[in-house]
C-alpha cells in the first residue's frame, strides 16, 4: 500500500502521541530562561536520534523546555527530564508541518467540532439587497 | 443454567429467547456473572463487577417479561460498561490511581439509557489509565494492569478501551461500552475479534464521561456482531442537553431493525489505497480475502485515496492541547504523578506549552478535513480498509519505540468526527484476529453499520471465538 506521509509521530493509538505533541510558548517569560532552571543534561547529550530542527525550531523546543523546567522542574527527575527533552524535539515536526499547511485569512477554525451533518452544505443565497454597513465591524 | 455456548450468543439470538421465556434475564446474568468472576482475572478484563445491581435489574426485567412487558431487543441483556462512565454510588475509577476513590451521585447519559430499555449492567470494564490521554508507553498503563487478550493471553487487548474487548471476546459479557477519542473502539475491536462501532461525533451523550478531549471523544459499543451494535446504538443515541456536543433532536436519535437493509441503498465502498504503508503479512491475506467479499457482494468497490494533509499533526495537538485543559488540575498539583506508566507521568507538562495560534490553527486544519471528506463521500458511501495494519501485540512491547506507524485515516476520521466500525476479517497465522474498517460521512452512521451487516451476511469470522478452558 503506497503511504502519503512520513510522518514520524503517527501510531493508531492517539493516547502515545499526546505525548509526543506539543506547541510553543514563542515567546517565553525572561524569567523562565534563567540558567538555574536548568537542571536537566543538554540536549546534545541525550537526544542522538533526535529530529533535525532548524535553529529556529531548535530555540522554540529549547524555550518550551524552560519553561517546563521553571515550572515543574522540582518535581522531575534527571530522568524525567532528559525524557522531556526528547519529546519536547519530537514535538516539533508536527508542529511545523501543521504550520506549513496552506490555510487562507478566512478559513474559518472548527472551534466546537460540529460534524458537516449539521451544516447547510449549498451556501446560502446572497441577499437581494446589499446590508448597508452603518456600525464599524468587530475584528 | 444455560450451557457454555450461551455466553457467545448475540444480543439478536439472546433476546429472542428471552422475549419467548426461554431464557431467564436471572440465570443469564447469574452464568455472566460466574464466568465473569472465573475469568475476569485472568484478562484483567473489569475494574469492579456488580452482581447487586445485575441481579437487581435482572430480576426486575424477568417480571416485566413475565407480566408481558418487553421493552426489547436488549432488555435483560448482560453488559459492561468501560470505567470511565459515571454509575451512581459506585467507583469510577477512570484506570488512573489519582482517581481510586472517585464516586458520582449521578449516573453517565448511557448508562441511564441502558437502564431505560432493560439491560443488565454487570461491571465495569477496565481501561487505560485516563483513556490514555497522557500518553502511554506500556498495555500496563492502568490501574487494573494489562488487559489480556483471549486469543492469546501474552498479546494485549489494545486501549483504551481494553477490557471492553477483553470482555466481549471473552464471553464475559453480551457487549460493551467503549469510548474512541482516536482509536480506542476500532483498534481494540480488531485486536479481539469483536464488532465495534466507533459513531459519528456527537450522537451519543458524554453526560457523565470522563473527558479527554471534548472536540474529539465518543461512545460506542462493542458487540459480536454489526446487527448488535446497530441495537445498542439505537438505544444509547440521540441528543442530550446535558451534553452541549450532542447533534440537535431530529439528527440524533437512530432507529434499527433489520427490515430497514430491505430498503437500503446499494454500497458503493472506497477502498483505500494510502490508508496504512503497509500491512503484515498476517493482516494482509485475511484483508485481501475481505477485499473480494465486498468485490462480489457490495455494489462497487473502487480504489480511492485519502486527501494529504497534516491531520494526524492537526489532531495530535487538538487531543493533546485539550486533555491538558481537561486535566489542568491533576498536572499541576503534580499528582500526575501516580500515573502508572513513566510517559503518562511528564506528557501532561509537555502538552500544556501549546501556544493558541497553533491549537487554532488544528481547528482550522479540522474544517478542511472535514470539507475534503465530505466531497469524498459524494461518490462513496463508505470507505474501507484494514481496521489495523498489525495484529494484537506483545503485553510487553514499548508502544513508543516498537509500535509506530502513521495514521491518517484514524487522524482524519476522529478529527471530523466520521463514523466508523470494525468487524472481524480473518486470523492470521498465529489465530490472532484481524479486523476490516469500514469509515462513513458524518451522521451517516447506518452506511458503516449496513456495510459491516453486508459483511457479516456472507461470512462468519464474527462467529468464531476463542477456547477458554
Amino acid at each position: 500500500m503506497g503511504n502519503k506521509s512520513d510522518s514520524a509521530i503517527s501510531r493508531r493509538e492517539f493516547a502515545r502521541r499526546a505525548a509526543f505533541v506539543s506547541a510553543a510558548a514563542s515567546l517565553a517569560p525572561s524569567r523562565l530562561l534563567s540558567p538555574v532552571s536548568v537542571a536537566a543534561p543538554l540536549p546534545a547529550q541525550q537526544t542522538a536520534n533526535a529530529p533535525k530542527l532548524t535553529p529556529e525550531g531548535q530555540a522554540e523546543v529549547e524555550s518550551r523546555i524552560q519553561a517546563m523546567f521553571a515550572q515543574y522542574g522540582n518535581r522531575l527527575s534527571d530522568a524525567q527530564k532528559t525524557d522531556i527533552r526528547r519529546l519536547a524535539a519530537e514535538a516539533q515536526p508536527p508542529l511545523d508541518r501543521l504550520r506549513a499547511f496552506a490555510t487562507d485569512n478566512g478559513d474559518g477554525p472548527g472551534l466546537y467540532l460540529k460534524p458537516l451533518m449539521e451544516r447547510e452544505r449549498k451556501p446560502s443565497p446572497k441577499p437581494a439587497k446589499p446590508i448597508p454597513v452603518t456600525t464599524p465591524k468587530n475584528s | 443454567m444455560p450451557g457454555e455456548e450461551i455466553f457467545y450468543l448475540s444480543v439478536s439470538e439472546l433476546a429472542k429467547r428471552i422475549e419467548s421465556k426461554k431464557l431467564s434475564p436471572v440465570e443469564l446474568a447469574q452464568a455472566y456473572l460466574d464466568r465473569s468472576q472465573k475469568l475476569g482475572p485472568r484478562f484483567n478484563a473489569y475494574a469492579l463487577l456488580t452482581p447487586e445491581i445485575a441481579l437487581e435489574q435482572a430480576k426486575a426485567a424477568e417480571k416485566e417479561i413475565q407480566r408481558g412487558h418487553y421493552r426489547g431487543p436488549l432488555h435483560g441483556i448482560p453488559y459492561a460498561a468501560k470505567d470511565l462512565l459515571a454509575v451512581k454510588g459506585l467507583p469510577t475509577t477512570w484506570g488512573a490511581k489519582p482517581y481510586a476513590n472517585q464516586v458520582f451521585d449521578y449516573n453517565a447519559t448511557v448508562i441511564d439509557h441502558l437502564k431505560g430499555v432493560g439491560a443488565v449492567m454487570i461491571g465495569k470494564a477496565s481501561m487505560i489509565e485516563l483513556a490514555g490521554g497522557m500518553g502511554y508507553r506500556f498495555a500496563s498503563a492502568s490501574l487494573q494492569d494489562e488487559a489480556k487478550n483471549p486469543w492469546d493471553t501474552t498479546c494485549w487487548t489494545c486501549g483504551s478501551s481494553s477490557g471492553s474487548g477483553a470482555i466481549v471476546a471473552a464471553g464475559l459479557a453480551a457487549f460493551a461500552i467503549g469510548t474512541e477519542t482516536w482509536g480506542s473502539i476500532i483498534c481494540p475491536s480488531a485486536f479481539c475479534g469483536v464488532s465495534g462501532l466507533r459513531p459519528t461525533y456527537g450522537r451519543v451523550s458524554r453526560y457523565g464521561a470522563m473527558a479527554l478531549a471534548p472536540s474529539m471523544d465518543k461512545i460506542g459499543p462493542m458487540a459480536r456482531s454489526a446487527e448488535d451494535c446497530a441495537r445498542i446504538f439505537a438505544a444509547i443515541a440521540g441528543h442530550d442537553p446535558k451534553d452541549r456536543g450532542t447533534v440537535p433532536i431530529d439528527k440524533g436519535a437512530f432507529t434499527y431493525s433489520p427490515s430497514m437493509e430491505l430498503h437500503s441503498r446499494p454500497l458503493k465502498v472506497g477502498w483505500l489505497t494510502n490508508a496504512w504503508k503497509s500491512l503484515a503479512p498476517g493482516v494482509a491475506k485475511p484483508i485481501e480475502t475481505a477485499n473480494r467479499v465486498l468485490k462480489r457482494y457490495f455494489s462497487s468497490v473502487k480504489d480511492v485515496a485519502l486527501p494529504i494533509g497534516p491531520w494526524e499533526d492537526a489532531g495530535s495537538i487538538i487531543v493533546a492541547v485539550e486533555c491538558a485543559a481537561s486535566f489542568r488540575s491533576l498536572i499541576r498539583s503534580g499528582r500526575v504523578s501516580e500515573l502508572t506508566d513513566p510517559l503518562g507521568q511528564i506528557a501532561g507538562y509537555v502538552n500544556e506549552q501549546y501556544s493558541a495560534a497553533d491549537y487554532l490553527q488544528a481547528l482550522r486544519v479540522r474544517e478542511i478535513a472535514q470539507k475534503k471528506m465530505d466531497s469524498l463521500f459524494e461518490t462513496f458511501d463508505v470507505i474501507a480498509t484494514a481496521a489495523q495494519p498489525v495484529p494484537a501485540t506483545p503485553l510487553t512491547l514499548n508502544l513508543e519505540t516498537d509500535l509506530a506507524f502513521p495514521d491518517p485515516l484514524g487522524g482524519i476520521g476522529n478529527i471530523c468526527g466520521l463514523p466508523a466500525m470494525s468487524v472481524p476479517c480473518g486470523f492470521t497465522e498465529k489465530n490472532l484476529p484481524v479486523g476490516l474498517q469500514f469509515v462513513g460521512r458524518a451522521g451517516d452512521d447506518f452506511a458503516v453499520i449496513q456495510a459491516g451487516r453486508t459483511f457479516q451476511l456472507h461470512t462468519d469470522w464474527h462467529k468464531k471465538h476463542p477456547k477458554l478452558h
